[in-house]
């Protein structure tokens, strides 16, 4: 399962398909695409698993469900991992 | 109102060795102390038109630039700078004396005036729409800048683009051009006009003069601006003047690399800078010759039209 860090408020200003993203945990400015704010959206309303994310991506993108999709979606949680924005949970 | 000109050269050089003058420029209030000729100098030719509080209890900044005691000011005189109890330079030789007071002037204003957003970026006006101009050393930003305003676009800052936190207005922070190297005959030649102070060499940005800001932008140094463009400058030699778009998201990206405060602020910052890149069109510029630049300027649209 994934979730949103707590005391993420994803301030953030979109301009066409890109967003700037304020982190209030590290203080720093992120330069995001489409699909990084699809799954900070998702996570914000509510923990999901890999396996909803993953879905979730392929419907944004209206593409399959296959390998690659899911290997690029973990990538991402990884990337988004890595800038303190969101974390794996239990829950 | 009491002025910078108001007093003689010899009752300013007395006056800023004794008491200081608190000098106004733009929000700020700045006390100075001095007694090095060429500071007093520097500041009769080129704040001649800037208030001078007589009666001030209160300063945001206080300077002072003294020269050096000791069996060195024999043979290398150099001048002491403190600010607010703090030596933010090293002393420097005697003779960059005004320079130096330039530069803690901004160094003030850049480490302390928390209240804006703060850009390391020319801004210039005309009919309402405001330009900022960020760019690194070397960009051609100040001569860019210079230009502009020898042509009648309003100077609200060289340096320092101080972006009001809340309202997202430009305040103005009139002070003189800062010039280097080849661009001090460039604006010599492009603007015969120009007051320039006298040009000391070796500083450790080479060789700096600084020009006169226009008396009408100094009167209007109370009136704030509204973003309209920013556009990132770029000297090529030979390049013929284009403008590029910049995709919104990198043109915040870029700026808040420029910004002073920016981590500082946090979450403010993020909504002012978004609310300049909201309210701005933002381009790349690339230029060579000073006409056509002028002229692309002149030929900019407003965002909304």
């Amino acid at each position: 399962m994934w979730r949103l860090i707590h005391g993420q408020t994803l301030q953030q200003r979109r301009w066409g398909d890109e967003t700037v993203l304020y982190n209030d945990l590290s203080g720093d400015t992120h330069l995001l695409g489409e699909t990084a704010i699809c799954l900070l959206h998702a996570l914000q309303v509510s923990a999901h698993d890999e396996a909803a994310l993953v879905a979730l991506v392929c419907a944004r993108l209206q593409v399959g469900a296959d390998d690659t999709a899911a290997h690029e979606t973990a990538l991402l949680l990884a990337s988004l991992s890595e800038l303190s924005l969101i974390e794996r949970c239990a829950c | 109102m009491l002025t910078v000109a108001s007093y003689s050269r010899a009752q300013l050089g007395a006056r800023l060795a004794e008491r200081g003058i608190h000098l106004q420029t733009g929000a700020f209030v700045t006390c100075v102390k001095s007694e090095v000729a060429s500071v007093a100098d520097g500041i009769s030719l080129l704040y001649a038109d800037y208030p001078v509080l007589e009666q001030a209890e209160f300063a945001d900044f206080h300077i002072s630039l003294h020269q050096a005691g000791g069996v060195r000011r024999w043979f290398r005189p150099q001048v002491r700078l403190d600010c607010d109890g703090i030596s933010p330079f090293q002393p420097l030789p005697v003779a960059q004396a005004f320079p130096m007071f330039e530069w803690t002037l901004n160094w003030c204003v850049s480490s302390n005036a928390h209240r804006y957003l703060c850009i390391h970026a020319a801004v210039v006006e005309k009919n309402g729409y405001a330009v900022i101009l960020p760019a690194p050393p070397g960009s051609g930003k100040s001569t860019l800048c210079a230009a502009l305003v020898s042509k009648g676009w309003r100077l609200l800052s060289d340096e320092l683009t101080l972006v009001r936190l809340g309202s997202g207005e430009l305040v103005p922070l009139v002070r003189p051009i800062s010039l280097k190297n080849a661009s001090i005959d460039i604006i010599r030649r492009y603007a015969p006009s120009s007051v320039f102070s006298p040009v000391v060499d070796d500083t450790s940005k080479g060789s700096i003069a600084h020009l006169k800001a226009p008396a009408d932008s100094v009167a209007r140094a109370g009136q704030c601006a509204r973003p309209a463009w920013v556009i990132f400058p770029k000297y090529a030699a030979g390049a013929s003047a284009q403008l590029e778009p910049i995709a919104p998201a990198r043109a915040f990206m870029r700026l808040a690399k420029n910004a002073f405060n920016y981590s500082l602020l946090g979450s403010a910052g993020f909504a002012a800078l978004g609310d300049v890149i909201d309210a701005s069109l933002s381009y790349e510029f690339t230029y060579s010759a000073l006409d056509d630049a002028i002229d692309i300027f002149s030929r900019l649209t407003p965002p909304g039209q």
